[in-house]
């Protein structure tokens, strides 16, 4: 029964991944991959890594959903004549040139179809390395915590966690050098929506609530950082979504503490352990635990501005170039 | 591997640039070269302190948390990455003083363009991470450092050009990190572990290994741009702006280099084959020939540098035929390893310091001349000495003309080639520094062709030009330490050895 189970979200999964990239129209494209992204996070339950299956739904239809949505909603109306056009001009184009494509094409079907046959072979032989879910086990006890998967990531493995980290703050700054935008000054016009105020007022609590919440839990069980930061991130994107940009509303050197923060903090961390003598990481035993709810906090908190500025910056970009658009017609 | 000495500099050297990449973010535009710079030269100093250890002490590690493998990461500084972290530090702090005086002196032209610094010192930590690096996973997120500061560096202009090679050159990265992960993923269910030393003596031969093998050494022939993956780097790195294209063509390449030189040699000696070998020496073989004849066919200056790079990469990946032995050969007798383990060294020290020297010539020259097509570069010689002279040292060092860093390189390859019997990659090498004459050598006519028009030159800060000559300086420099250097690099572990396959051993199909 379970095997049928996992048969059918398996051809589920590749249906929906394959149905979003041939979606004749973008907007069946992003509410596809939503419904995939759904999908993957059951596989995730399935396969028994819940904190993935959370962070999976979160990320990829959620935060990413989020920002599909937005760039949506912008462009999709007024550039449907220019798809019109150029999708009459791409048809003719391929109609002159299917014929002289047909021989790269098919080789390039049968060379993905021997590597995909290789593969399945390579992963279906694969021996049972067994993993290190049992030295994680064993070593549980002194991590400070009790659940391994936030022990591997804030104890065991905290350099590649903190590397990560790193690379939120990184893709924050490539948006911001694709956009040319420090963190965006202009103010954008309040929106007096009754219906979204009442939205923000309460969601806002709720979502804040069940992101501590999270993170807290994983001490003991899946949740953690990243969880958490997805939820609180939602906060931020609710609030600029009403008229109430924080990055506007905070002083600027708030603003950037509030991004650096995780990945500044667990630094300086690391370095006061070699000052100690230990090495980089290495928790006194006795306040491992304390330290890690302070880390995954902070680090919580800076990845959920992160992608809060994220989403205000992508956001504003778009409304420049429309208002750019807009005032040359 | 644990009984080593512990130093705490391999952490140092990867927090230290994060430390100042994000207190540089706190700052506006002048604050934030001051911290900057500041960074570049703190950061260089100490990679130089940890060298000096590891030429006093001999391999370091450091066991990040305490935890050691396999459930831990431990960070190790043997000869080859310090060497590695040095050059780093020595390119990277010239690039640093260049880019110090050239953004202000281009604001005029091109604006503001901040974010360099923090960006600059994440891709050097995430290059020092990767160089320390003994952890298959830990390799992913360097490389995930490194990939998107690099991405971010190249559309650093916001220039469309520059936008449009930047999304292509992180579609090609992406690709190949995914590749590299899905090999990771691999290997870590079929061993459970992930450390480098661990899994040298735990790995067998078989479907999954070679398999995981393939798709890992895809991944990175995309990021290092080894042919036929070589399309995304000539457009990314021409369009960026100067110092930036040279740190993506003198160091970012070399990363994805190191860790294919070490997964080959360290990890999967058990299923490679003689023929695996051959493949990716005929991928270099067809880089050399095939980005040397793109270099002489361009007309701008920086698009002759980037496609001499791809060319100058392709003699890194000759290197692998010779050191992965022909069944029944055995690494005590083949007596070619040292000098073309001398070769490859030499290979990535020349072109990274060639390589950057000719990108900030690049940059100075579009500076003075406000473009970079090559029919302007006429009388260069007599309004800009020190650049045409940059122009002209890093130039014989990449054709390998003696007393170069370029020329030891290839000296050493022929030399390896012919003790080893491979005789076929001797026309490549051949031919490659002809090709690379034949378009340094047209560069220098026009420079010291008189002028028709006069003083099209506007005046440029000599600093930048001292920068870029003492990098060229650089690529011969690297030549007089030579021997001692070389015996440093031999208490490496890998260094200098060779990989002796079995015909039975697993499948091949490594390109």
């Amino acid at each position: 029964m379970s095997v049928l189970i996992d048969i059918l979200l398996a051809i589920l999964v590749i249906y929906l991944a394959l149905q979003s990239l041939l979606a004749p129209r973008l907007s069946q494209s992003v509410f596809l991959f939503f419904a995939f992204g759904l999908a993957l996070a059951l596989a995730w339950v399935r396969l028994g890594a819940v904190d993935v299956a959370i962070t999976e739904a979160a990320i990829a239809s959620g935060f990413l959903g989020v920002l599909f949505l937005d760039a949506l909603r912008d462009f999709s109306p007024r550039s449907s004549e220019e798809q019109k056009n150029i999708s009459t001009v791409q048809n003719s184009r391929s109609r002159n040139s299917v014929k002289s494509l047909l021989l790269p094409r098919l080789s390039l079907v049968l060379g993905l179809g021997l590597f995909l046959l290789i593969a399945l072979e390579a992963v279906w032989n694969i021996p049972d390395g067994g993993g290190l879910a049992a030295d994680a086990e064993k070593l549980l006890p002194q991590s400070g915590v009790e659940h391994p998967v936030t022990a591997v990531l804030i104890n065991f493995r905290a350099y590649d966690t903190w590397l990560e980290i790193g690379v939120i703050l990184l893709g924050l700054l490539a948006v911001f050098a694709v956009g040319k935008i420090q963190i965006y000054r202009k103010p954008i016009p309040v929106v007096d929506d009754i219906l979204l105020r009442q939205v923000i007022l309460f969601f806002t609590p709720v979502l804040f609530l069940f992101g501590a919440f999270l993170l807290y839990f994983g001490k003991t069980g899946p949740g953690g950082a990243f969880q958490a930061a997805v939820l609180w991130g939602a906060i931020g994107i609710l609030l600029h979504l009403g008229g109430r940009p924080i990055f506007l509303l905070i002083p600027r050197w708030l603003g950037q503490l509030l991004l650096t923060l995780g990945l500044l903090f667990f630094l300086i961390l690391g370095f006061l352990f070699i000052a100690g003598g230990a090495t980089l990481f290495e928790y006194p035993p006795a306040y491992a635990g304390v330290l890690i709810l302070i880390v995954e906090t902070l680090a919580a908190i800076s990845i959920a501005a992160a992608l809060t500025a994220m989403f205000a910056n992508l956001n504003q970009m778009k409304k420049e170039e429309s208002n750019k658009i807009d005032s040359t017609n | 591997m644990t009984d080593l000495p512990i130093s705490p500099y391999p952490a140092l050297l990867v927090g230290l640039p994060i430390l100042m990449a994000t207190l540089s973010l706190f700052f506006r535009t002048r604050g934030e070269a001051i911290v900057g710079i500041i960074g570049s030269l703190l950061t260089a100093g100490l990679a130089l302190i940890a060298f000096v250890e590891v030429t006093k002490m001999g391999t370091v590690i450091h066991i990040l948390g305490g935890w050691e493998p396999p459930l831990g990461i431990l960070l190790r500084m043997d000869p080859l990455a310090s060497v590695f972290i040095g050059m780093t530090a020595v390119v990277g702090v010239f690039i640093s003083l260049y880019a110090w005086r050239y953004f202000p002196a281009q604001e005029a032209t091109n604006g503001r363009l901040p974010l360099f610094w923090p960006l600059w010192l994440f891709l050097w930590a995430g290059l020092n991470g990767l160089f320390l690096s003994n952890d298959l996973f830990n390799l992913f997120v360097t490389l995930e450092v490194i990939g998107i500061s690099a991405v971010a560096l190249a559309v650093l202009s916001g220039k469309s050009p520059a936008l449009s090679a930047g999304l292509r050159y992180l579609l090609a990265a992406i690709t190949g990190s995914m590749a590299y992960l899905f090999g990771v993923a691999l290997i870590y269910g079929s061993t459970g572990t992930l450390d480098l030393k661990l899994l040298s003596q735990v790995l067998e031969p078989g479907t999954t290994t070679s398999f995981a093998l393939l798709v890992i050494t895809l991944g990175l022939m995309i990021k290092m741009a080894g042919f036929p993956f070589h399309f995304w780097l000539p457009p990314a790195h021409s369009s960026a702006p100067a110092p930036v294209s040279a740190l993506l063509s003198a160091l970012v390449v070399k990363g994805a280099f190191y860790i294919l030189l070490r997964l080959w040699m360290e990890v999967f000696g058990v299923s490679l084959t003689y023929a695996a070998g051959q493949l990716i020496g005929l991928a270099g073989a067809i880089a050399v020939i095939w980005g040397s004849w793109q270099a002489f066919m361009q007309t701008r200056l920086k698009l002759i540098v980037a496609h001499s790079s791809v060319a100058q990469l392709g003699y890194l990946l000759m290197i692998f035929p010779l050191i992965i032995l022909a069944p029944g050969v055995t690494a005590d007798s083949a007596d070619w390893l040292s000098p073309v383990w001398t070769a490859g060294i030499y290979q990535v020290l020349a072109h990274a310091f060639a390589k950057a020297s000719f990108f900030l010539s690049a940059g100075i020259i579009i500076m003075a001349l406000g473009h970079d097509r090559i029919e302007s570069l006429r009388d260069l010689v007599g309004h800009m000495r020190i650049t045409a002279l940059a122009i002209g040292l890093a130039g014989v060092s990449l054709i390998g003309l003696p007393p170069s860093g370029g020329f030891m390189a290839k000296w050493m390859l022929l030399k390896g080639i012919f003790l080893s019997g491979q005789w076929w990659w001797a026309p490549v090498v051949l031919t490659g520094s002809l090709l690379s004459a034949g378009y340094i050598f047209m560069l220098l006519r026009l420079a010291f062709a008189p002028s028709r028009e006069k003083a099209p030159f506007r005046p440029v800060p000599k600093k930048l030009e001292v920068y870029a000559l003492l990098l060229a300086l650089g690529s011969f420099l690297i030549v007089l330490p030579a021997d001692s250097l070389v015996q440093f690099l031999e208490s490496s572990e890998i260094f200098g050895s060779g990989i002796e396959t079995i015909l039975e051993g697993g499948i091949n199909g490594n390109d």
